[in-house]
C-alpha cells in the first residue's frame, strides 16, 4: 500500500509540475509583450529604452526556470498578479467567479451519475430491446449536437416559448436548472453508453450466471454484484468526464450569463488579460487533477483486491 | 494490464461490443462513405453552390423568415442563410479535417518513436503526453486560442494541442504489440534495418487503427471547432463559418430562431455522418475477422 501512495503521488507531482509549466509557458504564446502592457497601462510611451529598463525591472531578462520557480511559489501561494482590466488580484477575481462554476459542475455531476448509471445498467440487461435502441438512438443524438445549439434550444423553448424560467439566471435554484439540463444531457450522452458497455462485460461473466443459478434475483445481481464490480471503471469515467464538463460550462455559462468562471475567462480573454487567462487555466487543470488523483487513490479502498495487487508487486 | 486503469487515460477502451453489434454490411459501409463524399464534394464546391452572394448584406431584408426567395431566411444583416451555410461548410469542415490530418500524422510519429525505441525516450515522451492529458483539453484549447488571439489559424493550432495525445498513445500501443509479433523478428533476422522495419512492417499494419480513429475523431473536432467560434475565437467576422453564425443568431433567438436553427442543423447533420462513417469502419474492423 505504501509503494502504491508513494508511487501515485510521485506521478501526482510530476503531472502537477508539468501542467503549471505548460500554463506558465502560455504567456509566451501572446503577442503582446509584458512590459509593454505595464508601460501602457501608467500611461508611458514605450521607447526601446524604456522597454529595456521595464523588463530588466519586472524580471523579464532573467532565465525561464527562475521565472518559473518565481511564479509557481506565488501560485502555491496565491498571488498570481494583478488583472490587467481592473488591478485586482487574480486569486480574488477567480474565487469570486467559484461558487457558481463550484455548483453547476456538482449539481451537473451528480444528475449525470443518477441518471447514467441506471440507465446504463438497465440498457445493458436488456440488451437489444426497446429501451437500449431507445437510448442508444438519442444518446447518438445528443453527442453529435454541439452543446450550445442544445443550450439556445432549451432557452427558446423554455424561457422564450414556454416561459417557465427567466432568460437571464437571477440566482437561486431556478437560474440553474437550464444550465444544469444542457450540462448533464451532454454528458450523459457518453456516460451511458461507457456504462452499458462496462455492465455488458461484467454480465458476461461467470459469476452472474452463477447467482441466477443460485436463484438470486435479478435486481439484487445488477444493482448489487454488478454494480459493485462495475464500480471502479465508472468512478474512473466519471472523474475523466469531469474535463468535459469544467469545458462545457465555459459555454454554458456565456450564454445562461452566470458569473463563473468560464463566463471570467471568456472577459479576460476579450480583453487580453492575460494574467486572469492563466490563473484560469492553470487552476482548473489543477482540479482536474486533484479530482482524478483522488479518484486513484480510491482504488484502494473501493476494491481490495488492489490493495493487495499492489503490495505483492 | 490488471483491474487499475491508466491514470488519465482520456478514453478508456472499454472492448467489449456483445453479440449484438454484428460487423456491418458492406453495403451500409459502402453508404456511409457515400454520404461522407457527399458532404465533402458539398462543402468543396459551397461557395459555387450557393445561390446568392454570402457576403451581400441588404439591410431592407434583414432577419427575413424562410420564403421561396430565401429558403432558410436571412440573418440579421439580410444576408442569405442558405448561401452562408454552403460558404461557411468549408470553414467548418476542412480546418477540422487539417486539424485531424496534421494531429494523426504528428501524433502518430510521437507513439512510433516512443513505442519502437522504449527505454528513456519512451518514458520521457510518454510522460509529456500524460501532462498535456491532464488538462481539461476544451479548457486547454480555449487558453491557447485566448492567447493567441482570434482567427482561423490560431483556432486550428488549439485544436491541434488538444487533440494530438489520442494517436500518440494509440500509436505506442500498437507498435509495442506489433514489436513482438513473430514477423518482426524474422524480418530483423534477415538484416532489416530500423527504418525498413518500421516503415515497411510496422507502419502499414497500424495504419487500418490510425485512420479509423482520425475518421472517428473528426466529428469531434468539428464540435471543438465550432465551440470556439462560438465563444468567438475561431473565425472572425463577416466570414461565414456555422459556430460563428449561431453565435451571431443568439441575439434573434426570440424574434429570428431561423438564425441559429439551420447552421445548427447543418452542424448536427455533418457531425453525424462522420461519426456514422466512423462508427461504421470501426466496427467492420473489429468484427472483420482478421485484417
Amino acid at each position: 500500500m505504501v509503494r502504491f501512495l508513494f508511487r501515485k503521488l510521485g506521478l501526482f507531482l510530476l503531472v502537477f509540475l508539468g501542467i503549471t509549466f505548460l500554463s506558465f509557458c502560455l504567456t509566451y504564446l501572446s503577442p503582446s509583450d509584458p512590459a509593454e502592457i505595464q508601460l501602457n497601462k501608467t500611461g508611458v510611451a514605450p521607447t526601446q529604452e524604456l522597454l529595456e529598463q521595464t523588463r530588466e525591472e519586472m524580471g523579464l531578462n532573467r532565465p525561464l526556470l527562475v521565472r518559473y520557480g518565481e511564479w509557481l511559489a506565488g501560485l502555491l501561494r496565491g498571488e498570481m498578479g494583478t488583472s490587467l482590466r481592473n488591478g485586482q488580484p487574480v486569486a480574488e477575481e477567480l474565487l469570486e467567479a467559484l461558487p457558481p462554476t463550484a455548483i453547476l459542475t456538482a449539481a451537473s455531476m451528480a444528475v449525470v451519475l443518477l441518471l447514467s448509471v441506471p440507465v446504463g445498467i438497465l440498457c445493458a440487461r436488456f440488451q437489444n430491446g426497446p429501451l437500449d435502441l431507445g437510448v442508444r438512438f438519442l444518446t447518438y443524438f445528443f453527442a453529435s449536437l454541439p452543446s450550445f445549439f442544445l443550450a439556445l434550444a432549451i432557452l427558446y423553448l423554455f424561457s422564450l416559448r414556454l416561459g417557465w424560467f427567466s432568460v437571464i439566471a437571477s440566482g437561486g435554484v431556478s437560474g440553474y436548472v437550464m444550465p444544469v439540463a444542457v450540462l448533464s444531457l451532454t454528458l450523459s450522452a457518453w456516460y451511458i453508453r461507457q456504462v452499458r458497455s462496462v455492465v455488458l462485460t461484467e454480465l458476461s461473466k461467470d459469476y452472474i450466471e452463477g447467482a441466477r443459478a443460485r436463484g438470486v434475483s435479478e435486481a439484487r445481481i445488477l444493482f448489487s454484484h454488478v454494480l459493485k464490480n462495475s464500480l471502479l471503471p465508472i468512478l474512473t469515467l466519471a472523474g475523466i468526464s469531469l474535463a468535459s464538463m469544467l469545458g462545457g460550462t465555459t459555454i454554458v455559462e456565456n450564454i445562461f450569463s452566470i458569473r463563473g468562471l468560464g463566463h471570467l475567462a471568456m472577459e479576460a480573454i476579450t480583453a487580453r488579460d492575460y494574467p486572469v487567462i492563466q490563473g484560469y487555466v492553470v487552476w482548473m487543470a489543477l482540479a482536474f487533477l486533484v479530482v482524478n488523483f483522488l479518484v486513484d487513490l480510491s482504488y484502494g479502498l473501493i476494491d481490495p483486491r488492489i490493495r493487495r495487487g499492489a503490495e505483492n508487486r | 494490464m490488471s483491474a487499475r486503469i491508466q491514470f488519465f487515460s482520456r478514453k478508456p477502451v472499454t472492448k467489449t461490443k456483445g453479440r449484438e453489434d454484428r460487423r456491418p454490411s458492406r453495403l451500409r459501409l459502402a453508404f456511409c462513405l457515400a454520404l461522407l463524399l457527399a458532404l465533402l464534394v458539398l462543402a468543396a464546391a459551397g461557395e459555387n453552390l450557393a445561390p446568392r452572394d454570402p457576403y451581400a448584406a441588404n439591410l431592407s431584408q434583414a432577419l427575413q423568415p424562410p420564403s421561396a426567395e430565401y429558403p432558410f431566411g436571412t440573418d440579421n444583416l439580410g444576408r442569405c442563410i442558405l448561401s452562408r451555410i454552403l460558404a461557411g461548410a468549408s470553414a467548418s469542415l476542412f480546418s477540422a479535417l487539417a486539424v485531424v490530418a496534421v494531429v494523426s500524422v504528428f501524433g502518430t510519429a510521437v507513439g512510433i518513436v516512443s513505442g519502437y525505441l522504449g527505454g528513456f525516450a519512451d518514458q520521457v515522451l510518454m510522460k509529456i503526453t500524460m501532462i498535456f492529458q491532464a488538462f481539461p483539453s476544451f479548457i486547454l484549447a480555449v487558453a491557447v486560442a485566448g492567447m493567441l488571439g482570434p482567427g482561423l489559424e490560431n483556432a486550428v493550432l488549439s485544436l491541434m494541442v488538444m487533440y494530438w495525445t489520442t494517436y500518440a498513445r494509440l500509436a505506442r500501443s500498437l507498435v509495442l504489440q506489433l514489436k513482438g509479433e513473430p514477423y518482426i523478428q524474422a524480418a530483423r533476422l534477415c538484416g532489416a534495418g530500423r527504418g525498413q522495419i518500421l516503415l515497411r512492417h510496422i507502419l502499414p499494419n497500424m495504419l487500418s487503427s490510425m485512420v479509423v480513429t482520425a475518421v472517428s475523431d473528426i466529428g469531434n473536432v468539428i464540435l471543438s471547432m465550432a465551440g470556439l467560434s462560438f465563444l468567438g475565437l475561431g473565425v472572425e467576422a463577416p466570414m461565414a463559418e456555422w459556430g460563428l453564425m449561431i453565435s451571431n443568431g443568439r441575439a434573434y433567438l426570440q424574434t429570428a430562431p431561423w438564425c441559429i436553427l439551420f447552421p445548427s442543423l447543418a452542424l448536427l447533420g455533418a457531425v453525424v455522418i462522420f461519426n456514422l462513417a466512423g462508427d461504421t469502419c470501426r466496427d467492420r474492423m473489429e468484427q472483420g475477422g482478421g485484417r
